[in-house]
């Protein structure tokens, strides 16, 4: 029955092509207005997910109790993990390999073939056990490094501000004083282990001229036994460690974020708000020159809803066609763009959520744009506004 | 029985301190197949009547009783549905929508109203037919002389076979030819379709071609020289 009583679906559709001019500029200034939505949400997705894809509930990180929530800073015993073997139960055990990974982290700057000055990256000395804790990292392609060699993952050019290509199999890159080639290339299922260089821990030691390690991640049979590691380290205060489960660790870096996250929610209202003015603009011109045909449709027996509703489906078609542009550069041209970043690098995700939230800035576009012109219509009398030229 | 009853009916409006009352009590019965045309002086209320008889003005005191209903008792939304089942309206200037065809603008009334597809383009096609003009159907107003327009116009009007059909100075914006063509047009949709006319205008010989003549002067309607008054007195 309601259908019955709309006007034709059609109409709507060439009002849009009565002023084709102030139709596209319109349609280009809310596609902008779509696609930088897009970005920043894009911006806040690929940062939350490098965050939280980063942190696994059973793997816990053991590091010194003196070094704050800085893992750089941390200094602990080359033995730790085979204390930690030793005397914790629950460490997972995979084909008869207990899953420790003793690591040394530090940032540190980085000389590539192409770069004139060298890059801050990050990178992570590791013995062929760390596979078995960081088990989202898998090796696209070449080979697990030898002495001498390092593994780079796949955004570690990002981080670096290096071109893509320094940084394929073969290549040389130097830190440390040390000349290190590259055997291989990492992914991370979007973690911060992407953004990283993956040396052989023994290796990286000797370069450094260090014995200690920055920490120990081991993972545990299930969540439950990271308090047991917990418990092991506040008992032994001497060996002044400290056990957090990995998550934890990078939910904590993620509040460190939060205000980013905040501002960059504030960005998209603001340039949702902003676009909310383009469309009323249009529309207030689109039916203050319509004032005595829409009275003549009152007048022929249309209500007044269903003119509010033609108005709102042409505002709301405009909206739709340039968030589906903006959807498609954004797809083509933001998503997988990589960002650096204090932590480390990661990509701009134009995801489902990305594309909702934009498709929910369009919609939200369209109707706030057209309701108001289309109430101040309404409002003026049928006899008066069948007069108006 | 009569088709229109307008009882007793006062419109005012005030400017300033002082009101104005171009109707002032009028009363008037409009019977099937009848073609009333309105004249008077240019702001004696011949507008504000034809409105109030089509649903789209309110009064100030009275009744208006059409086919039975008290339409100054329908709600704002009764009474756009009611307009779509009564009322055809012409216009002084067409009024269609420019994005629409001829067909399409003729085919908006029927949207309104419960009816097959075949049916509503049986119904447009019979209107465009009676105004000669099937070969433009799919022609924009753009596209259109002022008299095909407003041929368009009166399709529009009659498609839906409405209560009465009301045309506010439908000849105030046309040459004489073509004044000509939409009166004879006009007629006929009285004498062969047997639709009723109520016609507002101030040419005395566009006037003379209804079969009643009604004149508003300083808030009375007097018809043949004497006030006009309603055939049916209700008693509510
Ligand atoms: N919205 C309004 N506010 C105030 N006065 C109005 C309004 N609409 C009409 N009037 C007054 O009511 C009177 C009747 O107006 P109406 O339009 O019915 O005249 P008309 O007989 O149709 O005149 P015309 O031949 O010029 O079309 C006029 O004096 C006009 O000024
Ligand atoms: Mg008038």
């Amino acid at each position: 029955m309601l259908g019955k009583r709309l006007l034709p679906w059609d109409y709507g559709v060439r009002n849009l092509f009565r002023r084709p001019t102030r139709s596209a500029l319109t349609f280009g200034g809310l596609t902008i207005v779509v696609l930088l939505v897009l970005v920043v949400v894009g911006f806040i997705r690929g940062l939350e997910k490098s965050l939280t894809a980063t942190g696994s509930p059973d793997v816990v990180l053991v590091y010194s109790l003196s070094s704050a929530a800085d893992i750089e800073n941390s200094s602990i015993p080359g033995r730790t993990a085979a204390l930690l073997s030793a005397s914790v139960d629950g460490i997972r055990r995979t084909h008869g390999v207990e899953c420790t990974s003793p690591e040394l982290y530090l940032g540190t700057r980085v000389a590539t073939a192409s770069l004139e000055q060298p890059g801050m990256g990050v990178v992570r000395g590791v013995t062929t056990s760390a596979p078995l804790v960081r088990d989202r990292v898998q090796l696209v392609e070449g080979s697990w490094p030898e002495s001498g060699q390092v593994m780079v993952g796949r955004l570690a050019h990002s981080k670096l501000g290096a071109s893509e290509k320094d940084l394929v199999v073969g290549q040389q890159v130097e830190f440390d004083g040390k000349t290190w080639t590259i055997s291989g290339r990492f992914t991370a299922a979007g973690s911060a282990f992407e953004s990283e260089i993956w040396a052989p821990l023994a290796d990286l030691q000797t370069t450094l001229k260090r014995q200690d390690l920055s920490l120990v991640a081991a993972k545990m049979d299930s969540p439950d036994r990271v308090a047991d590691v917990d418990i092991f380290c506040r008992e032994r205060v001497d060996l002044e460690l400290k056990a957090v489960a990995e998550s934890a660790y990078y939910a904590s870096l993620q509040k460190h974020y939060k205000p980013v996250r905040m501002l960059g929610w504030v960005v998209v209202a603001l340039v949702a708000g902003s676009g909310v003015f383009a469309g009323l603009n249009t529309m207030y011109g689109a039916v203050a020159g319509r004032i005595r045909e829409l009275a003549t449709l009152q007048a022929i027996g249309y209500r007044r809803r269903a003119i509010l509703l033609t108005l709102v489906q042409e505002a709301t078609l405009l909206a739709c066609a340039g968030a589906l542009a903006a959807c498609v550069i954004g797809l083509l041209l933001v998503d997988g763009l990589a960002v650096r970043f204090t932590m480390g690098a990661f990509m701009l995700r134009v995801d489902s959520v990305g594309i909702a939230v934009a498709c929910g800035v369009a919609a939200l576009l369209g109707v706030a744009g057209a309701l108001p012109p289309a109430a101040k219509a309404m409002r003026l009398p049928v006899v008066e506004a069948i007069k108006a030229i | 029985m009569s088709l229109v009853d307008v009882l007793n009916v006062t419109k005012e409006y005030a400017n300033g301190d002082e009101t104005i009352r171009p109707l002032d009590g009028v009363s008037l019965s409009i019977h099937e197949g009848d073609y009333v045309s309105l004249m008077g002086a240019s702001g004696s209320g011949k507008s504000t009547l034809l409105n109030l008889i089509a649903g789209i003005d309110q009064v100030a005191s009275g009744e208006i009783v059409v086919a039975g209903t008290d339409i100054t008792k329908l709600s704002r939304g009764k009474l756009a549905d009611w307009r779509a089942a009564h009322i055809g309206y012409v216009f002084q200037t067409h009024n269609l929508i420019p994005v629409l065809t001829a067909y399409e603008n003729v085919e908006l009334p029927l949207l309104l109203l419960p009816m097959s597809a075949a049916e509503r383009r049986k119904r447009v096609e019979i209107a465009l037919e009676a105004v000669d003009l099937t070969p433009r159907a799919s022609h924009y107003p753009r596209q259109m002389s002022g008299g095909q327009e407003q041929r368009v116009g009166i399709a529009r009007a009659i498609v839906a076979s409405p209560t009465i059909i009301v045309a506010d100075e439908p000849t105030g914006s046309l040459d004489d030819e073509t004044t000509e063509q939409i009166l004879s047009l006009l007629s006929r949709v009285n004498d062969e379709l047997g639709m009723t006319l109520l016609m507002v205008t101030h040419d005395a010989d566009a006037g003379a071609r209804a079969r009643r003549q009604v004149r508003l002067e300083r808030g009375r309607l007097m018809e043949n020289g004497k006030e006009t008054k309603a055939t049916t007195l209700r008693t509510a």
